[in-house]
């Protein structure tokens, strides 16, 4: 292992992380709070990452190091990202903080903070803005800004960004990550004004639109997008979730203007028909609830939220029958399109387990027939097909075991299942205990850690982390 | 520049390699997935699963933009009808690998129907190259500038020779007058030095001199290590290198003998060259090479197919005392494990034919600019030395050497003003229409403007 070189990757994504902060700290001048949070932890971030990045190293990079670099990057920045929280004084101990954090920055959302409003604007921005950093990732920033990390910053994209197989929508890597940061950033763009004609007020707006855009789902307000009453701005907040849940890269492919190949991918087709089966259903089960349109509404906002791994709320959907509750937790499960920026497991995994399945009961009825799995008419090979396998196995173990160690906890088992079940799928929300009106305050520092990681752990994709914490990896040999 | 490869083989790769670090933008087209994955994880390109000859693998990896496509897969008439093909869908240069001995004849007079704008053939070049080093055996290496009319030529310093020890500025005296200059030293820890009066030659040092051939004859004769060309050659391994190299040996009056294990191969080579002695058997067992009395021979190349066979034969052949062995290698990594053990003459086809493509793209990026004539990767590929051609583009005409700032690691090691090769010193000037041979330590070199060290032009930047 190349710790040396792990370090200045490291170094260098603190250094771009200290100068994100200047945004915050811009924006509590500008409503006049005290900047003292960030004027603490800036000279700190600055120190650590000045002297991480000047460690001198060989670029020798392999898949290891770009593994063990993305996971401990991840932790050393949502650690230092939860300090402006720590010196703000509003959260109680440093715990807090980091589960705040690093709920920020993997995009989920959920919250330590019974009560958000009070918080300093400055704080509040933060608190969206790693939403936005964290959602098309950190370390891709850092690619994009910082070129020169050696030569094989795949390694890298490959550890942090989402989905099965990842390639390149161009032959550089630095400049592949600038075009997925230029759709990322124009079409928060173009949301932040969307939401301000639809009647947010600007700074609402704006943080709003990084918690869509990550898919994150920090609000401003104690009950979330219910707070401002408006269907215009839920129906508007719908259509951005979903969109920020749809593979960039076919962006990318409509900026080319290869329309026709984007609206072949099998994966947004999966993930339209999910979206619109199940908000039908639950917008079925709900009827009697509420009256015609709003129904429709809300089960429409209540899918896109949680499928796309947002977890904002324009309702207490706790309260609705067994049967929605229940399909909104499976939605937690399967998230967004590969190559968004929303989390769990992804729907192109799903839908190549789906297909293994079909073949393997083909299989068994005719055991001579050779069958290949496709994905938008291409064969997926086996190795890929090996590790999407792998993963949904390793997802439910882990979440299992998560849930058992957050049972010590002694909350009802729908309260825990659905905290694990929403911290590793990055949403935010869960049911009961932890519903869209209630916050994640009542559990145990220990469990807020075991919560912590499962949130790295799910952003990440697994691997990275169970990289870190493999003893192999730490051998120099 | 935007780059098509199709073929990710050994030279593909190292094209990538080389043109990804140079900053183009580079597509690989491949067939083979696992060799896409290799490509696109250690390297910074994008590849693309497919067959390069057909419209839609060309259309997804964006041949419509190219600037450049290099069709280097194994087949031959695959690299033609990619190039076809891509020359129709709109890439601007093409560039096809045709290895076979058959077609080499008629490319000439094809290039143009086939919309093959420049043909490689990496056999051929590896075998002029061998075929330089047996006209005059005491380099190591050797490159041609300005039509031949300028050599560059690598040796090892020995224990005995005069040159050790002592910086060169002291040692000018003692080969005065001949028109010859030092124009870079790789240490043998891998180091290149780009030599200055202050340079002091270790026993174990690779020097490279340039200059007139006349000229460098007559300093290996001073330094007492001058040999006669070759005249007689054994060479193991029949491939297409082997065929090439006879032919241009016999033209220059050596005796070639080739021993090559297939009895097939055998028989095609003898029916094309006549003149030449085949052998069948296997080049690798000794009891063979004595039988054929390989002692007698000037000169022993070995170009079989497998590299670690070659180096082996070849400390064989060393150690039996012939005094010029040349092996094939393409992997860089054995160089140095020949060179420590004596074997200086390591010849990569590979290497050769990516300094021949990377002085065309060079070419293309700066076609505004000073003319590049000529591009080889010495010292293991840490240094080049490039010819160009001074036209008004050049900036500093007319300013004496010694008050122009060079950038480090530059070094202008001759001049040709008006047919006149001159070794420059600090008066000598550049003016326009004189030809310029560079040596250079780093690669950003596109255009002679680029040496200066007042030069922004950054790589890439100028098209």
């Amino acid at each position: 292992m190349n710790f040396k070189l792990v370090f200045r990757i490291t170094g260098k994504t603190l250094l771009v992380e200290a100068g994100a902060m200047l945004l915050p700290l811009a924006v509590g001048f500008l409503y006049g709070e005290d900047p003292a949070p960030f004027l603490y932890t800036l000279p700190l971030l600055v120190l650590v990452g000045a002297i991480f990045s000047v460690l001198k190293s060989d670029d020798h990079f392999f898949p290891r190091e770009g593994f063990f670099a993305v996971a401990l990057t991840w932790l050393l920045v949502a650690a230092f990202g939860a300090l402006p929280f720590y010196f703000s004084g509003y959260f109680e101990t440093y715990i807090d903080c980091f589960f705040e954090a690093v709920s920020g920055f993997t995009t989920t959302g959920a919250s330590i903070l019974t009560a958000v409003e009070p918080l300093p604007k400055g704080i509040l921005f933060w608190r969206s803005f790693m939403h936005w950093l964290g959602g098309m990732g950190v370390l891709v920033l850092t690619i994009a800004l910082l070129p020169n990390l050696g030569g094989r910053t795949l390694q890298l994209m490959k550890a942090e960004s989402p989905g099965p197989i990842v390639s390149k929508l161009v032959p550089k890597a630095s400049q592949s990550s600038k075009i997925l940061y230029s759709i990322y950033c124009g079409m928060t763009v173009i949301e932040i004004i969307v939401l301000h004609l639809v009647g947010m007020p600007w700074f609402d707006s704006i943080v709003n639109s990084f918690a869509i855009a990550g898919t994150g789902g920090f609000s401003i307000r104690n009950t979330s997008i219910a707070a401002y009453g408006s269907p215009a701005i839920e129906i508007a907040c719908t259509i951005f979730m979903l969109l920020f849940s749809i593979n960039f890269a076919l962006y990318f492919l409509v900026l080319c203007g290869k329309v026709k190949q984007a609206l072949r991918s099998d994966e947004l087709r999966f993930f339209l028909i999910v979206v619109v089966g199940s908000t039908a259903l639950i917008a079925i089960d709900i009827w009697p609830m509420y009256s015609g349109a709003d129904a429709i509404r809300h089960a429409a906002f209540q899918v896109s939220s949680i499928i796309s791994t947002t977890g904002f709320a324009s309702t207490n959907f706790d309260l609705w029958p067994e049967f929605s509750r229940f399909l909104l937790i499976l939605l937690m499960f399967i998230g967004a399109c590969a190559g968004s920026t929303g989390g769990a497991i992804k729907c192109s995994r799903l839908l190549l387990l789906l297909r293994s399945i079909r073949r393997e009961v083909r299989q068994v009825i005719h055991p001579r027939e050779v069958n290949v799995v496709k994905l938008d008419g291409q064969v997926v090979d086996e190795g890929n097909l090996r590790s999407v396998h792998i993963f949904i196995g390793a997802y439910m173990l882990i979440m299992l075991l998560a849930v058992l160690l957050v049972s010590l906890d002694d909350f009802s088992m729908v309260t825990n299942f659905s905290a694990v079940a929403s911290c590793i799928g990055n949403v935010g929300p869960g049911l009961e205990g932890v519903g869209p009106m209630s916050s994640y305050a009542a559990y145990s520092g220990f469990s807020k850690l075991v919560l912590s990681m499962c949130m790295i752990i799910g952003r990440l994709e697994l691997l990275p982390v169970m990289v870190l914490f493999s003893a192999n990896a730490w051998k120099r040999s | 520049m935007n780059i098509i490869i199709v073929g990710e083989g050994k030279v593909g790769y190292t094209l990538a390699e080389h043109l990804s670090r140079e900053n183009h933008d580079v597509t690989i087209i491949d067939t083979n997935d696992a060799a896409l994955r290799r490509a696109s994880e250690l390297l910074d390109v994008m590849g693309v699963k497919g067959n390069g000859a057909s419209i839609a693998t060309l259309r997804e990896a964006g041949v419509e933009a190219a600037d450049i496509l290099i069709a280097v897969t194994g087949m031959d008439e695959v690299n033609m009808v990619c190039c076809l093909t891509a020359k129709r869908l709109g890439a601007k240069y093409t560039i096809a690998r045709v290895r076979n001995v058959e077609y080499a004849k008629d490319m000439a007079a094809l290039k143009g129907e086939l919309g093959i704008d420049l043909v490689i053939n990496p056999e051929n070049a590896t075998a002029l190259e061998i075929s330089q080093l047996l006209r005059f055996p005491t380099a190591a290496n050797l490159e041609t500038f300005y039509r031949g009319r300028v050599e560059m030529i690598s040796f090892r310093v020995r224990q005995d020779d005069f040159l050790v020890g002592q910086p060169l500025s002291e040692q000018s005296k003692k080969f005065q007058g001949l028109p010859l200059l030092f124009c870079a030293a790789e240490r043998e820890d891998g180091e290149v030095i780009i030599p200055d009066g202050s340079f002091v030659p270790k026993v174990g040092d690779r020097l490279y001199l340039i200059g007139q051939p006349g000229g460098l004859g007559s300093f290996f004769r001073l330094l007492g290590r001058y040999t006669q060309k070759s005249r007689t050659v054994m060479i193991v391994g029949g491939g297409r290198i082997a065929h090439y190299l006879t032919v241009m040996l016999e033209k220059l009056g050596m005796k070639v003998k080739i021993i090559e294990q297939d009895m097939e191969r055998c028989r095609q080579l003898s029916e094309a060259l006549p003149k030449a002695a085949i052998i069948c058997g296997d080049g690798t067992d000794h009891e063979l090479l004595e039988e054929e009395n390989v002692t007698a021979y000037d000169a022993f190349v070995a170009l079989t197919d497998r590299d670690e066979d070659n180096l082996i034969i070849s400390l064989y052949a060393l150690q039996q005392g012939i005094s010029k062995v040349i092996a094939k290698s393409n992997r860089q990594n054995y160089t140095g494990i020949a060179r420590a053990a004596g074997l200086d003459s390591v010849v990569s086809p590979k290497l050769i034919t990516a300094g021949q493509i990377l002085q065309v793209v060079r070419g293309m990026q700066n076609s505004k600019g000073s003319v590049m004539n000529a591009l080889y990767k010495i010292a293991d590929g840490n240094a080049e030395a490039m010819e160009f051609l001074v036209n008004e583009t050049t900036r500093h005409q007319g300013v004496p050497l010694r008050e122009l700032h060079l950038k480090k690691g530059i070094l202008i090691a001759v001049l040709i003003h008006q047919d006149r090769i001159i070794i420059p010193d600090g008066s000598s000037v550049i003016t326009s229409g004189d030809t310029v041979i560079l040596v250079s330590r780093n690669h950003r070199t596109l255009d002679i403007n680029d040496i200066y060290e007042d030069s922004r032009i950054e790589l890439g930047g100028v098209q």
